[in-house]
């Protein structure tokens, strides 16, 4: 299935895959709309990852989904891959998957038989493996809003700027104190933590992460990883509440 | 498969009909069918930016796409840049005052993309901005600070030729604030 194809093109390249048969489906129409139903942010399978920074909603009612996308890619694959796309792809560094995890986001997905709609929680599976089935495809992604002022902030290591992450932190704050933080590559999926502590007590992010699994790959060691977490952990929160702060209605 | 579909594209302001096979790139298609060799291609999986063309107007990865990709639209390659007597626009002009190429591999995908960024932002001389819009293009040699340089060069021509008058941002200030 090709939406973008900056992911999968460069899988066939590699011949990691050899499909009989590639379905482009940038010609469906509809498919491409960014857009808020009945209070969610609606996002077709084809919008692009550069439309998740210019669109004003976003910015708006999702800064989390903002921020994150500020770090995938360059402005060249933005503006050809997808959200959805990246989300099937679920490679362990990618961004979105986070921000989706954090914002609690669902799957609408296709196929022959039917539609099913999946929370984004539930749907990763491991490093590239999710629970889409044979001939399933995500035809958008359905963020809920966030409590009105809430800030995000999202946080990464990687070797050179917009490289593959190493570490990454995504955290948001709601005024009334509720926070989400979800890290990358510290588990085989998106490792959402419960913050509700660690917003009142400082040492506690340290604790929460204590039992971490961290991958352990060429991009880097899972020691690295285990120490980095929790500093990029502390600034994502910290950064996030401050914008909390601002934004909350006087 | 070898079966070979037919595709029109625009390319340079000139429409071209080929049969083309699906599986062939963007960056081939430009390359191999067109004979436009302008377009390099290094990594051809997508990280380097060397084969960046304009598609509608916007830099993209054309090793990454498909040439059936870009059926019914337009593509600008480095060949669209030079007049029809090869005089060189004013990009590819400060790029060689401002010694922004040493190889020269990178330079028909910096050109293009600096191209995209003047265009959407014309009189913009901040370095930050510049940088930010080339960062997904590597080049091995320059050490990048003459290329941002010649962009910069573009950038205050076009606000001396426009009298474009663009706001600076205002100076950050120190929060006082010591909570
Ligand atoms: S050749 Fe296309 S990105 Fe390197
Ligand atoms: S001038 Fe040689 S790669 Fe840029």
């Amino acid at each position: 299935m090709l939406a973008g194809g900056q992911s999968l093109v460069q899988l066939l390249k590699f011949r990691r895959c050899r499909p009989s048969a590639l379905v482009d489906i940038n010609g469906i129409p509809g498919l491409d709309a960014i857009e808020r139903r009945d209070g969610e942010l609606h996002v077709g399978a084809l919008v692009r990852q550069q439309a998740l920074l210019d669109d004003p909603q976003v910015a708006e009612s999702w800064p989390l989904l903002r921020e994150a996308a500020g770090f995938v890619g360059y402005p060249e694959t933005r503006r050809r891959g997808t959200l959805a796309g990246s989300l099937a792809f679920a490679a362990p560094w990618a961004e979105l998957t986070a921000a989706a995890v954090a914002l609690d986001a669902q799957l609408d997905i296709c196929s022959a038989a039917g539609q099913r709609s999946l929370a984004a929680r539930e749907f990763f599976r491991g490093p590239g493996e999710t629970a889409l089935g044979d001939g399933e495809l995500i035809v958008a992604v359905r963020f809920p809003a966030p409590a009105p002022g809430t800030g995000a902030a999202f946080h990464e290591v990687s070797v050179r700027h917009r490289d593959y992450a190493q570490v990454a932190a995504a955290a948001q704050v709601s005024p009334d104190g509720h926070g989400e933080l979800v890290l990358l590559c510290v588990a085989p999926t998106p490792h959402r933590v419960d913050v509700s502590e660690a917003l009142t007590r400082d040492d506690a992010i340290a604790d929460l992460l204590g039992r971490l699994d961290p991958l352990d790959d060429v991009e880097a060691s899972a020691s690295y990883r285990q120490r980095v977490a929790p500093v990029l952990a502390r600034r994502a929160l910290r950064d996030a509440a401050e914008r909390a702060h601002r934004r909350a209605p006087a | 498969m070898s079966q070979r579909v037919p595709v029109h594209v625009e390319v340079n302001g000139r429409g071209y009909d080929r049969e083309v096979e699906p599986r062939r790139t963007l960056a081939d298609f430009l390359r191999e069918d067109l004979g436009l060799k302008g377009t390099h291609v290094a990594c051809e999986h997508g990280f380097c930016g060397n084969c960046n063309v304009l598609l509608d107007g916007a830099a993209i990865r054309s090793c990454l796409m498909f040439a059936v990709q870009a059926g019914g639209r337009s593509v600008e390659t480095v060949e669209s840049l030079a007049g029809s007597d090869g005089e060189l626009d004013e990009l590819q002009l400060a790029f060689t005052e401002h010694h922004a190429l040493q190889c020269g591999f990178c330079t028909p995908a910096m050109l293009l993309t600096a191209k995209q960024f003047l265009r959407e932002n014309p009189g913009v001389t901040d370095a930050r901005r510049i940088r930010e819009a080339i960062n997904g293009v590597i080049c091995r040699c320059t050490g990048y600070q003459q290329i941002v340089a010649a962009i910069a060069a573009v950038a205050q021509a076009q606000q001396t030729a426009h009298s474009i008058r663009i706001e600076t941002a205002p100076p950050v200030r120190v929060a006082q604030d010591t909570r």
